[in-house]
């Protein structure tokens, strides 16, 4: 992201999501049920039902974007959470304990939809605020597909969303509109098919877009997909683009090297990644991470649709699947190396890197690195030994 | 036997671990399925002719893992994948993972490409236990699982060989139970330590032969081991996931406290129910399953693991609950602080020890284990 050739559309995101933060303070007020969802999870159903959802993994990754996650965490592992688990779960509950709140405080749910086809983290922290809370917990529980997906499970997860239609009855006191999830389906359609054009965009060379301008425009992907909102504000940003391209505005200056980046980014040091890259004329372009939300409903079959789209996931999937799809991703965008960082933070998607960086190594011949940090605390980031990892990375590429 | 001599069998079947394994491949040249704690239906591994060896971490080697997976990692995975990158595991002709936290459910792929065996499967039990969709597929998960070890060995499983495996397991769960029950009344006649060794060892035996041995130690025990009243001892409640370092049970001995329950997963919580035998064999495995002692894995609505803790506490007339927490095991921690809460506002006093297989320090355990007994108030 260049400074000096700030997004237009940037004030909208901020603009979006402000509006995001007071709709959920105005859902309290006015008594709409709050419910706290997972990043991958089946959002829309939420949507036709007129609840409010919250994002608290978004609450997370802002502490650390405002680099503030290790204030929070202390406030958790003052009570006995140890600073070995996910950042965002740590500032979560923190802040539920915490007399100060350098980011706002958490909107509290009055019932918390854990999907948990992420990660075994987001369940244990949402069982813990329900708990805090006192308010109803439910699993979408989603075996990992190990190879290939089967029936047994995907009839389980359609099992359990009938489950959780029934529970939303039950929270509503209305029988579920099944024609507005249609409309919220097609409505998420739209907003997955812009996001991932405007995701293609980093391939041309030189490309006016990438991962770390991703990472800063993917929040209404996460939180808005399914209402119009986040059409618009896709269609804003695509149009932006294709401007670009026209006047020949690219993502960084003179752009030699394309980089393959795993997973989430470091959020408090978003701007110092991206700047070294840039400075070794080096643009990220494609991460599995910003490529999740790539979902395509079947408005016929919504319940069965929902069930594939959201299990099917990377995150849900096994060792081999995860190299192939990283593989697929260097070569749709022709990349000359990639990046996979071991978050500590995030054990389902650090475990296996090790290994997975040898294997694609082999089977592509391309230079790869992985580094360990933190995705929020700055307490597990040196900053001296990730850049001696990235330089010697960005040797090799040279 | 004396009760001595065979405590001393089960003590030295740990120490050496392969030693039944390999005798009992030399003989029948059968196959042997590793399984990582918890939860794996041994049963339908010793249905299908297989020898079910569970593994359970190891003291050393974890260096060598150090190249495939971080040292974040918990140290049970470790250190079991470490015996696996040793050798120590070349007897193992499969191994199956159980999905119960994010350790375990990276770590499968990890294990395939460092150290791939012939047969390798996950077994995916559900991580919900409350509604209605849960059981079915489990039935269904125990009815893939089965149909893999099938095509393994080339001939179907029947329900009568699963049916026999359920009843011989019931049978070493049941005198497992026997012996509990003595050293809760009479903690003279076999200690914490020892007490605990039975099941570890019972892991990596042939059940038949496990179930002969039992048999002779509880005779032994009620006939003549030596006794001490179990009033001169102050009983404790012990959570967490495995119990690790077996020294610790050896401290609260000398501090003259004596374990009369646990949650853990190689301890009560292995051996508490029996699996139904009668009607369809995967339905009462699944039945089990969905009953068990609760876990770190989940919480259910049912059985709150809290509710569970002080529920267990004050039917045991504990004097308080030790935590031992693994390092790095994210499940356990998350539980830690609303199980202490509970127990707190119950007035029973907790304490927690964060141990880690190879790398615990025991002077320090053996320091707050004392310090924690005298606060309990030591034996009346
Ligand atoms: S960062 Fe990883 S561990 Fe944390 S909530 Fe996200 S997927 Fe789960
Ligand atoms: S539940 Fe805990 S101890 Fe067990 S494998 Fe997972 S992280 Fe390790």
């Amino acid at each position: 992201m260049s400074r000096k050739n700030a997004f237009k559309t940037a004030s909208l995101m901020k603009e979006l999501m402000a509006n995001y933060y007071t709709k959920g303070v105005e859902a309290k007020e006015k008594g709409v049920p709050v419910a706290w969802v997972t990043a991958v999870f089946p959002v829309e159903l939420l949507y036709a039902a007129g609840l409010f959802p919250y994002y608290p993994e978004n609450f997370g990754a802002l502490a650390g974007a405002r680099k503030v996650a290790d204030k929070l965490s202390e406030v958790a592992e003052s009570k006995g959470y140890f600073n070995d688990l996910c950042a965002y779960a740590r500032c979560g509950i923190g802040d539920a304990y915490a007399d100060e709140h350098p980011v706002g405080q958490i909107v509290q749910p009055d019932l918390l939809l854990c999907c948990n086809t992420q990660c075994g983290s987001l369940p244990k922290w949402f069982e813990v605020a329900g708990r805090f809370y006192n308010a109803p917990y439910f699993l979408l529980d989603s075996p990992q597909i190990v190879d290939e997906p089967d029936e047994l499970c995907r009839r389980y997860f359609i099992a359990q969303l009938k489950e959780m239609v029934s529970f939303i009855e039950e929270v509503t006191g209305q029988p579920y509109n099944y024609d507005r999830l249609s409309a919220v389906l097609s409505l998420s359609n739209e907003a997955c098919r812009l996001w991932n054009e405007i995701l293609d965009l980093a391939a041309l060379k030189p490309a006016p877009f990438g991962y770390f301008d991703a990472c800063f425009h993917m929040a209404p992907i996460v939180t808005w997909r399914g209402t119009p909102e986040a059409v618009t504000y896709y269609r804003a940003l695509k149009d932006e683009l294709d401007e670009r391209l026209k006047q020949g505005i690219y993502a960084i200056p003179d752009e030699r090297y394309k980089i393959y980046f795993d997973h989430i980014p470091v959020w408090p040091r978003l701007r110092w990644f991206s700047d070294l890259f840039a400075s070794h004329k080096a643009l990220v372009v494609a991460s599995q991470y910003t490529h999740s939300w790539a979902y395509s409903f079947d408005l016929n079959r919504p319940l069965e649709s929902l069930a594939e789209n959201y299990t099917e996931q990377f995150v849900n999937r096994g060792f081999d699947y995860r190299v192939q799809l990283k593989i697929n991703f260097m070569e749709k965008y022709g990349v000359d190396g990639f990046v996979l960082f071991s978050n500590r933070s995030c054990k389902p998607n650090a475990f296996g890197l090790y290994d997975k960086r040898k294997i694609i190594s082999q089977r592509t011949g391309l230079p790869g690195v992985v580094f360990d940090a933190d995705m929020s605390d700055l307490r597990f980031f040196s900053e001296h030994r990730v850049r001696i990892h990235l330089e010697s990375f960005f040797e090799q590429l040279s | 036997m004396a009760a001595a001599q065979l405590v001393d069998f089960f003590n030295k079947t740990i120490t050496e671990h392969d030693k039944f394994v390999t005798e009992w491949k030399n003989e029948s040249r059968g196959k042997v399925i590793g399984f990582l704690l918890t939860d794996v239906p041994e049963e339908l591994i010793h249905a299908a002719g297989f020898f079910p060896y569970g593994i359970c971490g190891s003291s050393s080697g974890q260096e060598r893992v150090d190249a495939h997976l971080q040292n974040w990692a918990c140290s049970l995975v470790r250190s079991s994948f470490a015996l696996a990158l040793q050798g120590k595991l070349d007897f193992l002709d499969g191994l199956i993972i159980p999905h119960t936290c994010d350790t375990t459910r990276m770590v499968s792929g990890i294990w395939k490409h460092a150290s791939p065996l012939p047969f390798m499967e996950n077994y995916l039990l559900p991580r919900q236990v409350d509604r209605p969709s849960a059981r079915p597929y489990l039935v269904g998960e125990l009815a893939r699982l089965k149909e893999r070890l099938e095509d393994y060995r080339g001939a179907a499983i029947t329900d009568d060989e699963i049916s026999n495996s359920i009843s011989l397991y019931n049978s070493n769960r049941k005198l497992l139970r026997r012996i509990f029950s003595l050293h809760e009344q009479n903690p003279g006649c076999i200690g914490n330590r020892d007490l605990y060794a039975l099941i570890r060892a019972g892991l990596i035996m042939p059940r038949e032969i496990l179930n002969d041995y039992l048999g002779q130690l509880v005779d032994a025990l009620e006939k003549d081991g030596p006794s001490s009243s179990a009033a001169n001892h102050t009983r404790l409640v012990i959570s967490g996931s495995v119990c690790e370092p077996p020294e610790i049970l050896d401290y609260l001995e000398h501090a003259g406290g004596t374990v009369v329950g646990d949650d853990l997963q190689n301890g009560w919580r292995y051996i508490e129910a029996d699996v139904r035998e009668t009607g369809d064999p995967l339905e009462a495995l699944a039945d089990y399953q969905i009953n068990r002692i609760p876990f770190a894995g989940y919480d259910t609505v049912r059985n709150p693991r809290r509710q569970f803790l002080v529920h267990l506490a004050q039917k045991k007339q504990a004097r308080g609950v030790i935590f031992l927490h693994l390092k790095n095991c994210e499940a356990e921690n998350y539980d830690y602080y609303d199980n202490m809460q509970a127990l707190k506002k119950m007035g029973i006093p907790t304490l927690r020890l964060e141990t880690e297989f190879g790398g615990s320090s025991l002077g320090q355990l053996n320091t707050r284990v004392q310090a924690f007994m005298e606060m309990v108030g030591g034996a009346d």
